[in-house]
């Protein structure tokens, strides 16, 4: 019965556009999540060039380390008070206890969620891999601002708090390169 | 409905034992042995829970004192079998192959030996999962992260093969089911007799019918997640739901719960579809609002795909995706309220007989709609995150589910007993059933309603120890109750009383009534026809 056989073919494909739909969501969720901040996903921008506004909040900053990860991982200020639209400089600081080099990623989310759209990172050591030597430690900044527009819409006017939360995990399989003292001096004379 | 005429010569050459049932491809027969397998898993999945109980009689360790991490194994395994190895078989491929081919004047299903496929997958994922339970899940045997399988703990947290053989079995009976589910789709869209309009289609190949939707763009989305777990389980392997490597847990809820509700209409659809049948035959009066009846479930089945995150509010959602998700859950109380109240007035004005199908049928509109209010309850978002993970969503998933599909499913087990089997069941064995099962479930589950205590807990503080007790002495009637069912069973096929082809009389008028009881190995050689002003 070619009806048969069409209707089963039709079929099979709605169940396989469903079958690559569920593998491919998680680039779709990662669109969703950077256009509408779900999960405190946070705004990236090359520049601030917004106006300042007379309204300000406090951004706090907390840190996390991932438990393989044998680091020491904190914020050098617990909090700031920065103006809406005016960019803020935090420094983290990291401190590598192992007797490995070691390449970590942090990732971040800010609380509360629905704000989190409006907070917007310039320059963010949480941009790229960073590789840390043994006993090495490195500050770190992170240069912000809060979008102003976040002051037109009524539903953020409870907002004075802002957390932004990073989480080091260890990089299995770094793109950046661990090169240990000894490896790096031999290149040195070979160039 | 017209009488089917001559297709009884030679038809009853049935195949040998070993061809007739491993290698079938008759509908009816894949059908019992769906049925079967079902009441086998359900021993099986009953057994888990009544040990779960039994440790939850009293505080302190009772059971589980030896591995106390076997409770939430116990847990996980009676969610799965019940759901995909208990549910879903006897509903979908039970009755939904015994009777959708017949109730549209179909020879057969579309693709018979797909069908075989289907059944034989299950007891091959069956295997899967009972060999999950012996084999190391990391700190102890079996794996116990629930049904919901969130990850980190299925992934890092399970690190021994447990966890895979439940990934391999589901995906075995997810494929048995897409089969299943694309086999129903288009026999019912292709093979309906001549005149059978999809109109005027009875409501329980309705129900199949969306219930095969469901399933086909449901469960892929379940197989995905399932296949990214595995690969996240593998050392080196993906980071899809691991936050170290980019990915979000998270993601993996959004998944799961994006199959996960429109499978609970999955298990509650078919039953819905009986109960219809059950209550227009035994008011003796067609259903009430036939069309709103079927385009109900429809709405139920569209709307279920919309509506996930509500399993989820705890996760840190923006409060105005929750006010969706509240308000478009709220609104599948509307068809369901529309299928309640045509049950009522199909009913009303009816010459109503109380027969054991329709004590089952009204019983399931009791239940069903105490778990239906317990359920606009939970719905909202502020209620939710505070009886989230407590007996208060044990209590109302059970009300929907152990009540209202299990008492499908036993309403259905009635309703067509004698047509299924050739033979009529006792009627006291069977009263005894029913008034055991129903006495006993709810005194499990009401009280969990008010214990205040939290899921996958195995011991509890002593001033749940009274909840907790009346909760657990129910297991006593329920578990009696059942020992009925087999006794009913057994009498059934030892008297061999004959039923005779339609032993409900005025009321039941779909086509399977027409035919003998049990029906011929083949039926309708010749189509029947179905005249304009035949009903539905």
């Amino acid at each position: 019965m070619p009806r048969n056989r069409l209707t089963a073919i039709l079929l099979t494909l709605a169940a396989g556009v469903m079958l690559v739909g569920g593998f491919q969501f998680d680039v779709l969720y990662a669109k969703f999540c950077q256009i509408t901040g779900y999960g405190g996903t946070t705004g990236r921008a090359e520049l601030n060039d917004s106006e300042v506004l007379d309204r300000s909040v406090r951004v706090y900053f907390d840190s996390n380390v991932a438990p393989d990860l044998n680091w020491e991982f904190k914020p050098e200020q617990r909090y700031i008070d920065v103006s809406l639209g005016q960019s803020g400089l935090a420094y983290y600081q990291v401190k590598n206890r192992s007797n490995k080099p070691i390449v970590g990623t942090a990732n971040f989310n800010v609380t509360p969620i629905k704000a989190a759209p409006f907070f917007i990172k310039t320059e963010c050591f949480c941009f790229t891999e960073q590789l840390i030597r043994p006993g090495e430690k490195v500050v770190m900044p992170v240069l912000f601002f809060v979008d102003p527009q976040m002051d037109d819409e009524k539903r953020y006017d409870d907002i004075k708090e802002l957390t932004l939360s990073y989480t080091f995990f260890k990089v299995e399989n770094p793109e950046t390169q661990v090169i240990d003292k000894s490896a790096a001096q031999s290149r040195d004379e070979v160039n | 409905m017209v009488a089917v005429p001559g297709d009884d010569h030679a038809h009853d050459h049935k195949p040998g034992f070993f061809t007739r049932w491993f290698l079938s491809t008759n509908h009816k027969d894949i059908g019992t042995l769906y049925l079967i397998f079902a009441i086998v898993a359900g021993v099986l999945g009953g057994y888990l829970s009544f040990m779960m109980r039994a440790e939850l009689g009293e505080p302190g360790i009772q059971i589980f004192d030896e591995d106390v991490r076997r409770f939430n194994v116990y847990a996980t395994m009676h969610g799965l079998i019940m759901i995909f190895f208990v549910v879903m078989p006897a509903l979908i491929g039970g009755f939904g192959n015994w009777f959708v081919p017949i109730m549209i004047g179909a020879p057969d299903m579309a693709f018979p030996r797909m069908n075989n496929l289907s059944f034989w997958l299950l007891p091959t994922a069956f295997a899967c999962l009972i060999i999950s339970f012996f084999v190391s899940g990391g700190d102890g045997d079996g794996f116990g992260g629930g049904w919901v399988m969130y990850p980190p703990l299925s992934t890092s947290g399970s690190p021994g093969p447990a966890f895979d053989f439940i990934i391999i079995g589901l995906l075995a009976a997810g494929f048995s089911s897409i089969f299943g589910a694309i086999n129903f789709i288009t026999t019912i869209l292709n093979m309906r007799a001549p005149g059978m309009t999809i109109h005027k289609m009875p409501l329980f190949a309705w129900s199949v019918l969306v219930t095969a939707f469901l399933l086909l763009l449901a469960l892929p989305v379940l197989a995905a997640s399932l296949f990214m777990l595995l690969t996240d389980r593998i050392p080196g392997g993906t980071g899809f739901f691991n936050p170290a490597m980019g990915g979000d847990p998270v993601m993996f809820q959004h998944l799961f719960w994006f199959f996960g509700h429109p499978e609970v209409y999955i298990m509650i659809l078919p039953a819905f579809g009986i109960v219809s049948h059950v209550i227009s035959t035994n008011s003796r009066k067609p259903v009430f609002g036939y069309l709103g009846m079927a385009y109900a479930m429809v709405a139920i089945g569209v709307v279920g795909f919309v509506v996930w995150a509500h399993h989820m509010y705890t996760v840190g959602m923006d409060v105005n995706l929750k006010a969706y998700f509240v308000a478009a859950t709220l609104v599948i109380a509307v068809p369901t309220g529309v299928k309640v109240f045509s049950w009522l007035a199909t009913m009303w004005g009816g010459s109503l007989r109380f027969t054991i199908p329709m004590q089952w049928a009204l019983a399931f509109i009791a239940l069903f709609v105490i778990g239906g209010v317990t359920g606009v309850m939970l719905a909202n978002a502020g209620f939710d995150t505070w009886a989230h993970d407590t007996y208060f969503v044990v209590a109302h998933f059970h009300y929907v589910l152990s009540m209202g599909a299990v008492f499908g499913i036993f309403c259905g087990f009635y309703y067509w007993f004698g047509k299924m089997s050739g033979y009529l069941y006792n009627k006291w064995l069977a009263g005894a059933h029913f008034w055991l099962f129903f006495i006993g479930v709810n005194m499990i589950f009401m009280p969990q309603h008010f214990i205040g205590m939290n899921r996958r807990h195995v011991d509890f503080p002593v001033e749940m120890a009274d909840g907790n007790w009346l909760s657990t002495m129910g297991i006593i009637p329920t578990g009696v109750g059942m020992l009925f069912f087999f006794l009913m069973l057994a009498e059934a096929f030892i008297r061999k009383r004959p039923a005779g082809d339609n032993y409900w009389g005025e009321g039941a008028t779909t086509l399977e009534w027409t035919l003998p009881s049990p029906p011929p190995f083949h039926q309708f050689n010749t189509l029947p026809r179905i005249s304009d002003d035949d009903g539905h």
